[in-house]
């Protein structure tokens, strides 16, 4: 098998349906072309995660790129996000091309971005060299800054200054941290194409300068933590969620966050084999994901704005995958399950919200109520994946969640335990009385009757049944993919 | 060699220092100009090693990217937008030049803690280095105007750049260049950014975008 083929597609193909986006002139099939290429690179991402998981990892283009069971893992989250929201985008911009709200400019900036969204986040995971991974998220930010303003207004243009102004600075903190980490492994000497190559870092990680490492660490938990919207640094994060066209709030929420997240996990083995396994970086993660919890649950009690209200859930969710990283042992495995379902869960809410949205037209809470009535299909998405987020059994969010606090009590962290129990009580009652009173409020009249066809309606209503059926069992593969890709960061 | 080295380095301590006291914006953006220069010029200098091909490359593309292409545009930018200079900044001139100054000495306090940085040829590059990328972040933070935010931007990353060439021995060459074309791709969006900005607002006041909160 040739991984150098493999791997090479599932850069280029993105890179292609980007070309093709741009060129092609009949709006209809922009997003056509758009979804199709985001199957075909599924299909590959597919083939190439079951032979991680069945082989073992994959070097490929002389170790530049290394895939083991952790990347594939989130490109297999990464590979049901943008599915699901790229079949999603086909009903969504109908209807705002419809009401005029996006030009066929906005169509091509938007497909064309999205594609190329797609090749950086997939270079980010692929690649074995630290400098290239960066290189990646970078490229992230960049290229998703213009579909935050689509369609171009005054709201969506501060919102993408903001989420420019802060995400470069942030990642340019990693880039700082990553310099740092090349010059901790100085005294390696190690040959220029070596020198930040994970696999290379992870095997000497011993000899490696402990204190230039534990400062390259913290900038590095600093800038990907502005990326993956850890508190404090989460500001660019409401504005960008809440401004953006539904399917982009879903692949930000869904899945750029937790690839930053994965960025920062990556050097976790490394320093704590570096600084004699004390737990060093698992307590710094612990205590940024806890700030998070609190800090996203005090602003959750007081939000009008329904997409805002589920950007600060992300906020709270990778606070609580971030916890559960930090916490180790059952903790790892837990934060792996969790950031399946709130992937899956998030994107089902947020596009719920952004059909609702479209029906009402407006997100504020006020005046959506009375959606089960309204619109029955969304609505009920909406307050099932609402349910879902607060933490409600049986879904599967309620089970990692309680696999978390297992962990909190396996390692004796009391106080993480008794906080996060707190920050998730506040955000139950918070989260829920919004939900109460959007789904059985008084109905009003609504903007454009809500209208679902059959692919609509799976979108809407598949999630819910994998977030139960989850809750409850948790398939074979499944289960071994994930003690496979915890064990890549319990094994130091 | 080592002469010039200070000299240079001790031009992009000033030319720091300078920013944080200047009220045009055009000014600020031939100050980052300058400074791009130098650090193309400190590149082909650092190294006890001698020239190489590849540091050449990097000279010439940091020479041209930071002392010509980012000024042509944000200049471009400036007259698009009809502003001249910064009126109210949050934090004075004056303040920020002795706050230029005590960032030096903080930075000399975080630099000795570095372990061996065997590379660094003159003991004064790291701590000016570091000061660059605090000069940066201030600029970001206390300036109004979009435009100074994409100055103190690019402060911060001729910081950064700073510091990798003088802590950080062996880089691959393509991370080098994937990070330049970052930074030229990142500048040129914020362009863009500012256009809408000033399209949408009719001013590129960064402390106005306010709508979005809580």
């Amino acid at each position: 098998m040739n991984y150098n083929l493999l791997l090479g597609l599932l850069l280029f193909v993105p890179c292609a349906g980007a070309a093709i986006c741009i060129a092609i002139r009949a709006p209809g099939r922009i997003l056509a072309a758009m979804c199709t290429t985001v199957m075909v690179w599924a299909l590959i991402t597919l083939k190439l995660c079951l032979e991680v998981f069945s082989r073992g990892p994959i070097q490929a283009a002389d170790r530049v790129f290394y895939v083991d069971a952790l990347s594939a893992y989130h490109l297999c989250v990464m590979m049901l996000v943008f599915v699901a929201s790229s079949v999603y985008a086909i009903g969504y911009f109908k209807e705002e091309i419809r009401s005029e709200r996006i030009t066929r400019r906005g169509l091509h900036q938007y497909a064309g971005l999205w594609c190329g969204a797609l090749a950086a986040m997939t270079l980010s995971l692929i690649s074995n060299n630290l400098g290239i991974m960066w290189v990646g998220i970078e490229a992230t930010t960049l290229l998703t800054a213009f579909l935050i303003c689509i369609p171009r207004k005054a709201a969506s243009i501060e919102a993408m200054w903001k989420y420019l102004m802060i995400c470069s600075i942030g990642v340019a903190f990693a880039f700082l941290g990553t310099l740092l980490i090349a010059a901790a492994s100085g005294g390696l000497h190690l040959s220029r194409s070596e020198t930040l190559l994970w696999t290379q870092l992870r095997v000497s990680a011993s000899a490696l300068n402990p204190m230039l490492l534990k400062m390259g660490f913290l900038c590095l938990l600093v800038g990907y933590g502005t990326k993956a919207g850890l508190a404090p640094l989460h500001n660019w994060l409401p504005d960008a969620h809440s401004q953006a066209p539904a399917p982009v709030s879903a692949i930000f929420s869904g899945f750029m966050l937790n690839a930053a997240l994965y960025c920062i996990l990556r050097y976790v083995p490394i320093v704590e084999q570096a600084t004699g396994r004390v737990g060093w970086s698992l307590q710094l993660l612990s205590l940024f994901g806890i700030i998070s919890i609190i800090v996203s649950a005090a602003f959750i009690i007081f939000q009008h704005d329904v997409k805002r209200l589920l950007a600060y859930h992300s906020v709270e969710h990778i606070g609580i995958i971030t916890l559960a990283f930090g916490l180790g042992g059952l903790g790892t495995f837990a934060a792996l399950f969790h950031t399946l379902n709130h992937s899956i869960c998030k994107t089902l809410s947020f596009f719920a919200a952004g059909r609702l949205g479209q029906t009402y037209d407006t997100h504020d809470m006020t005046k959506m109520s009375g959606t089960l009535a309204s619109a029955p299909v969304w609505g009920t998405a909406l307050f099932g994946s609402l349910l879902a987020l607060i933490g409600v059994a049986p879904f599967a969010l309620f089970m990692s969640e309680f696999q978390v606090l297992r962990a909190a009590i396996d390692s004796r962290a009391i106080v993480w335990m008794i906080l996060f129990l707190a920050g998730s009580g506040i955000v139950f009652v918070g989260a829920l009385r919004h939900a109460i009173a959007m789904a059985w409020g008084e109905p009003v009249s609504v903007a454009v009757p809500e209208s679902t066809g059959m692919i609509e309606k799976f979108l809407a209503f598949a999630p819910i049944a994998v977030l139960l059926v989850l809750g409850v069992w948790i398939p074979g593969p499944l289960l071994a993919a994930m003690k496979q890709a915890a064990s890549v960061l319990r094994g130091f | 060699m080592q002469q010039w080295l200070e000299l240079a380095t001790v031009l992009l301590f000033l030319s720091n220092l300078a920013m944080l006291g200047l009220s045009e914006l055009g000014a600020c953006v031939r100050t980052v100009a300058f400074q791009g220069i130098l650090l193309g010029f400190i590149t082909l200098i650092v190294r006890q090693e001698g020239l190489s091909v590849r540091l050449l490359i990097l000279s010439v593309m940091s020479i041209g990217l930071k002392g010509f292409v980012f000024p042509f545009l944000l200049l471009r930018s400036i007259r698009e937008a009809g502003v001249r200079r910064e009126v109210e900044p949050f934090v004075g001139y004056v303040t920020s030049v002795v706050g230029g100054l005590l960032m030096l000495a903080v930075s000399m306090w975080i630099s000795a803690r570095i372990p061996a940085t065997a590379t660094a040829m003159s003991s004064f590059q790291i701590p000016v280095a570091l000061s660059t990328i605090f000069t940066g972040l201030f600029l970001v933070v206390s300036r109004r105007k979009a435009l100074n935010q994409v100055i103190g931007y690019l402060v911060f990353e001729s910081g950064i750049y700073m510091f990798g060439i003088t802590a950080v021995g062996e880089i691959p060459f393509l991370i080098e260049l994937g990070v330049l074309l970052d930074v030229f791709v990142a500048v040129f969006v914020m362009g863009i950014a500012m256009n809408h900005i000033n399209r949408e607002f009719d001013h590129i006041d960064a402390d106005q975008l306010s709508s979005l909160k809580g």
